[in-house]
């Protein structure tokens, strides 16, 4: 399955196979660090407001496609609040990876991680920062990153197929 | 010289960032001529208190915790309503300090980046910032002495920082600095992994719940 996670309403790029689309359809709380989602409920939000399940989503998915505004370098403040719900993909304790302190596996899916960033005047460093969050983003859920792509616009995506 | 300190922690009470941010307080004052205001950013919408008290202020320093390789979805709300209000038109010194669980705090090497990002965007002058690793130690260590002991190397950065706060349009921009808890690493996940599960116990679990897959 892909876990689509985007900020555009009106998503409507077409996708090959099984998919699931996480978009603004209700307001999102944001994530308020409680750990819940860890020491109360494992593996599921503890705020329900429709976005409670993403890590559970990420546990069956197969690639993670981010289609987001460039914020920075980073998602935009939904896709990241989304991405921010979903900790719980994870498990608490720690494993060593690549000498750095990382969380340990809950599911045993590898992830392929997309991210295709839009945005006018996306900057150089904008575009180095976004690829090392990717690769961060990958060490943390000890998945891979399959591809990353900037466009100017929504309309430059048409043709696409995720 | 008026520094605004911004929690920027989704918390809005006992955060790792306000310790931070204390901590900072601590190196700035008694400066002469420095005055300080906090600021709360704990959530995605600013709020007009926030915006009176960053009108008159000379600096922003940030402190927040690292979320998933990056700023917190809430600060990255915000960041974006104070680029569409000030932006071209704020001369504004901004330092960020931010903390992560991880022990390495050269992991929050990325969410600093997308702070200096905004800045570059905005027009703001991005004067340098802290990654602080081994976060989650610091709330057990609020008596602890800054100058020596395990939260020496993150006392020394702050004080390294106030250092420029003061001295902002006569010093320049220092390179971020990444520190962690000087403490050993092996210790530190032993302790955190105690702590998943004396928490789960508390809220009536078992600690190999820590596991489920729902």
């Amino acid at each position: 399955m892909k876990l689509i996670i985007t900020d555009i309403e009106e998503f409507n790029l077409p996708v090959e196979g099984e998919y699931k689309v996480i978009k603004p359809e209700s307001g999102i709380h944001h994530c308020v660090g409680c750990f819940g989602c860890w020491t109360k409920t494992p593996g599921k939000c503890v705020i329900h407001d429709g976005y409670e399940n993403t890590g559970i989503n990420m546990g069956k998915c197969s690639e993670m496609i981010l289609v987001s505004r460039c914020f920075y370098g980073s998602v935009s403040p939904f896709v990241k609040m989304v991405q921010d719900r979903a900790i719980s993909y994870v498990h608490p304790d720690f494993v060593i990876r690549k000498g750095e302190m990382h969380h340990k596996r809950r599911y045993e899916n590898v992830i392929a991680l997309s991210l295709y960033l839009y945005g006018e005047n996306i900057t150089e460093a904008e575009k180095e920062t976004a690829a090392s969050i990717m690769d961060a983003n990958a060490d943390n859920y000890d998945g891979q990153v399959k591809q990353i792509r900037f466009f100017s616009n929504i309309e430059e995506m048409e043709g696409l197929v995720l | 010289m008026r520094i605004a300190l911004i929690d920027a922690s989704p918390k809005a009470k006992g955060s790792t960032s306000g310790i931070l941010l204390d901590d900072l307080r601590h190196c700035l004052s008694g400066r002469a001529g420095m005055e300080m205001v906090d600021v709360a950013l704990h959530s995605p919408q600013m709020q007009e208190e926030a915006w009176e008290k960053l009108d008159c202020a000379d600096g922003w320093v940030f402190a927040c915790p690292l979320y998933v390789d990056c700023l917190p979805g809430h600060l990255l709300s915000c960041l974006a309503q104070m680029d569409e209000k000030y932006s071209g038109g704020k001369e504004i010194a901004v330092y960020g300090i931010v903390n992560c669980g991880f022990y390495e705090g050269i992991q929050a090497e990325t969410a600093l980046k997308v702070m200096q990002n905004w800045c570059a965007k905005a027009g703001f002058a991005w004067r340098g910032g802290i990654g602080v690793g081994g976060g989650g130690a610091l709330d057990i260590m609020t008596a602890t002495p800054q100058e020596h002991g395990p939260k020496a190397p993150i006392s020394k950065a702050l004080s390294e920082m106030a250092d420029n706060i003061t001295e902002a349009g006569k010093g320049s921009a220092w390179e971020n600095r990444y520190v962690s808890v000087a403490f050993p690493r092996f210790l530190y996940k032993m302790a955190g992994q105690m702590g998943w599960r004396h928490e789960i116990k508390a809220n009536g679990g078992k600690s190999k719940d820590l596991g489920k897959r729902p």
